[in-house]
């Protein structure tokens, strides 16, 4: 039997078979696409739509990975970082589209920052999916702003001295609706969080903790197991629980750019109607 | 397309970075994205006020980077998309540029240039006409431009959305301060008049999703936009005609990026565009782009009158591709070749390179930061004729 969410993949082209994927055995990108391909399957099925409108952007890493040429939508595989600004261009074409954002912690939280937080300052209709491994995967286990303090890593060789980003803080206060942290063992939570993002007006990022299993040096398994004992819900979290808060952080209605500005390119038109008419 | 807010035929008096938003209008585009810079924020502004006013989307980004790889997403989404900046944007533009050849990706960057390195100055120059070719990282060409004038930062913007479409090429108006603050006439056209290129598309041709090759199957290939059915992977690794990126091999990155570069090399006779004045019986030349044609016309029609000089004029119009075929063409045996340039001799390469054997002496008459006077450009003619 098939996988159900392979009819979303392209397993072949003109120029050859296109899968297995890119992807490490145990690596949790694969799961996060499976995620996001069920919530994008069920909103299909239930909002009625097309999907055409979907569009799939990502930038550079592992994580961004996703968009190469797997994906039976249109996509975007861009360059390091611009992710936000490549599918800011897209809405602008047309605000019609649903943009799915594939990231990592080293792409939307070093060299794509300023570009993720203006995103969300404008509040632009997107989902961004960031996928944390809390390291560079794709260039070999480097020190990442996420990485712990005190993590070896092949550029922290004696450990990190430094502080690491908490990014779903960073979208918080940077201005996004709707902010949300899983890990690849909460797939059925990522789901829902993955549908209401898509669904929300307005940018909706949601961090999934992700094992990068070659890199730490740890079994998936063991990583997984750790994303269940060493998370907690954020509303049951008591003052001094030092394991991670997970689940919905934030989620409220506030003016997005588009309609904002669409009503400005109206009153030009319906000025313009009013000449004619004159 | 059109409306009451789009300039109608006539006569009007334009600054020259304005008049680059009306011809980015009448050439169909609608999303601009920009950055405040010294000397094109004219540029921005004008824009700012005109997309709305036609149904277009305009947004101020949070730098020159994310400006140029918003047209990347914008173009594939469907738009003719635009951004204006100067010399120090330019720079932090060009990865976008890199993404943009390896991808196809049609979009217009104007670059009013002023003097460099670092911040330079905030006056006038031509010094990013080697950055416009070589600056972004890799092989692959592009098309760059350079106007002179109010009425051509309106037609050469329309041309450069025209190639842009036609080539499936980021297209560079390299334009200066002189000419962008410059105020003159701009004559608009009966509508009728204008040409305007749309990119070609596979829809038009018949050809089904499960067959179209983004990236093949002609030397320019067929565009389908995002949102069309098509789903098109845009990528920017070195890939096969469908997008196919994970099997490399030296040969396929031969292939992938020669007809990339092919594509605009081999066609530099139908892209290039060249003005040329006083050619018959000529024994000296000079050889200009962009602002100082202005003033090297005057010179040459100078000392052409004074002193019986014969010289003649020729101006580059298309300055990449670089259009050597062309140039070897046009150019008799001559004794000197001038070419006055706002910096210390940038273009003078590749045109001592594609004339070598058609003159005894190449003469660079540089002038850093402001326009040559005529007379700057005469006297070097004089001192070099009395040596």
């Amino acid at each position: 039997m098939k996988h159900p969410m392979l009819k979303y993949m392209k397993e072949t082209g003109p120029c050859g078979d296109r899968l297995p994927t890119i992807l490490c055995p145990g690596c949790g990108a694969g799961q996060v696409l499976n995620y996001t391909l069920h919530a994008v399957d069920q909103i299909i099925k239930e909002d009625k739509i097309a999907k055409e409108r979907f569009l799939f952007i990502s930038g550079i890493g592992c994580s961004s990975r996703l968009t190469t040429h797997y994906l039976n939508f249109d996509s975007a595989w861009t360059l390091h970082g611009r992710a936000p600004a490549v599918a800011t261009g897209a809405l602008l074409a047309n605000p019609e589209f649903k943009i799915i954002l594939f990231t990592g912690d080293g792409d939307v939280g070093a060299i794509g920052g300023n570009h993720f937080i203006h995103v969300c300052r404008r509040n632009l209709d997107m989902t961004i999916l960031c996928m944390n491994n809390a390291l560079y995967g794709m260039t070999g286990g480097q020190v990442a702003p996420t990485t712990p303090r005190g993590d070896y890593t092949t550029t922290t060789p004696y450990g990190n001295v430094e502080n690491s980003f908490v990014l779903c803080k960073l979208a918080e206060v940077a201005g996004a609706s709707y902010v949300a942290r899983w890990t690849t063992a909460h797939p059925q939570q990522a789901i829902r969080s993955i549908k209401h993002g898509i669904r929300k007006k307005g940018t909706s990022f949601i961090e999934i903790l992700s094992q990068c299993p070659v890199h730490a040096k740890k079994s998936a398994v063991e990583i997984l197991r750790s994303y269940k004992t060493k998370t907690v819900k954020a509303k049951n979290a008591e003052k001094g629980d030092n394991r991670i808060p997970i689940g919905e952080f934030l989620d409220i209605e506030q003016p997005e750019w588009f309609e904002s500005f669409q009503k400005i390119i109206d009153s030009f038109a319906s000025e313009e109607r009013k000449d004619q008419n004159e | 397309m059109s409306n009451s807010h789009m300039l109608r035929p006539g006569s009007y008096y334009f600054q020259g970075n304005e008049a680059c938003i009306e011809g980015a209008i009448m050439a169909g585009s609608r999303v601009y994205a920009g950055y405040p810079i010294t000397p094109a924020t004219e540029v921005m502004e004008a824009a700012a006020r005109r997309f709305p006013q036609v149904g277009g989307r305009f947004i101020q980004m949070e730098d020159e980077i994310s400006s140029a790889c918003l047209l990347i997403g914008a173009s594939w989404g469907g738009a003719k998309a635009l951004t204006g900046t100067s010399s120090p944007g330019f720079s932090l533009m060009q990865e976008a540029i890199s993404f943009g050849i390896i991808s196809e990706t049609p979009f217009v960057i104007v670059d009013v240039q002023r003097p460099g390195p670092g911040q330079g100055y905030i006056t006038s120059g031509q010094e990013d006409v080697m950055q416009a070719r070589w600056g972004h990282h890799g092989e692959g060409s592009l098309i760059a431009l350079a106007p002179s004038s109010v009425q051509e930062m309106f037609d050469f913007t329309i041309l450069a959305f025209n190639y842009a479409e036609q080539w499936r090429t980021p297209v560079i108006l390299l334009a200066d301060e002189t000419v962008g603050h410059m105020r003159k006439r701009l004559k608009i056209p009966p509508l009728g008049e204008i040409n305007i290129v749309n990119r070609k598309k596979p829809q038009e041709m018949g050809i089904r999703p499960e067959d179209y090759l983004p990236f093949g199957g002609s030397e320019v290939p067929l565009m389908a936009n995002w949102g069309e059915g098509y789903n098109v992977n845009v990528v920017g690794l070195v890939h096969q005609p469908d997008g196919h990126v994970t099997r490399y091999s030296p040969e396929l990155d031969y292939q992938c990026i020669d007809r990339k570069l092919r594509k605009i090399e081999d066609n530099v006779d139908k892209i290039a565009k060249i003005d040329t004045r006083f050619m018959a019986d000529i024994e000296h030349l000079i050889i200009c782009y962009g602002t100082p044609s202005r003033t090297a016309l005057e010179a040459v029609m100078e000392a052409r009158e004074e002193k019986g000089v014969p010289i003649g004029y020729l101006r580059l119009i298309t300055l990449w591709p670089f259009p050597e075929g062309m140039l070897r063409k046009l150019i008799p045996q001559v004794d000197t070749i001038f070419v006055p340039e706002m910096n210390l001799g940038m273009m003078m390469h590749p045109i001592r390179e594609a004339l070598r054997d058609k003159a005894k002496r190449f003469v660079s008459i540089p002038s850093m930061g402001t326009l040559h006077s005529p007379d700057l450009i005469l006297s070097k003619i004089y001192e070099e004729l009395r040596k």
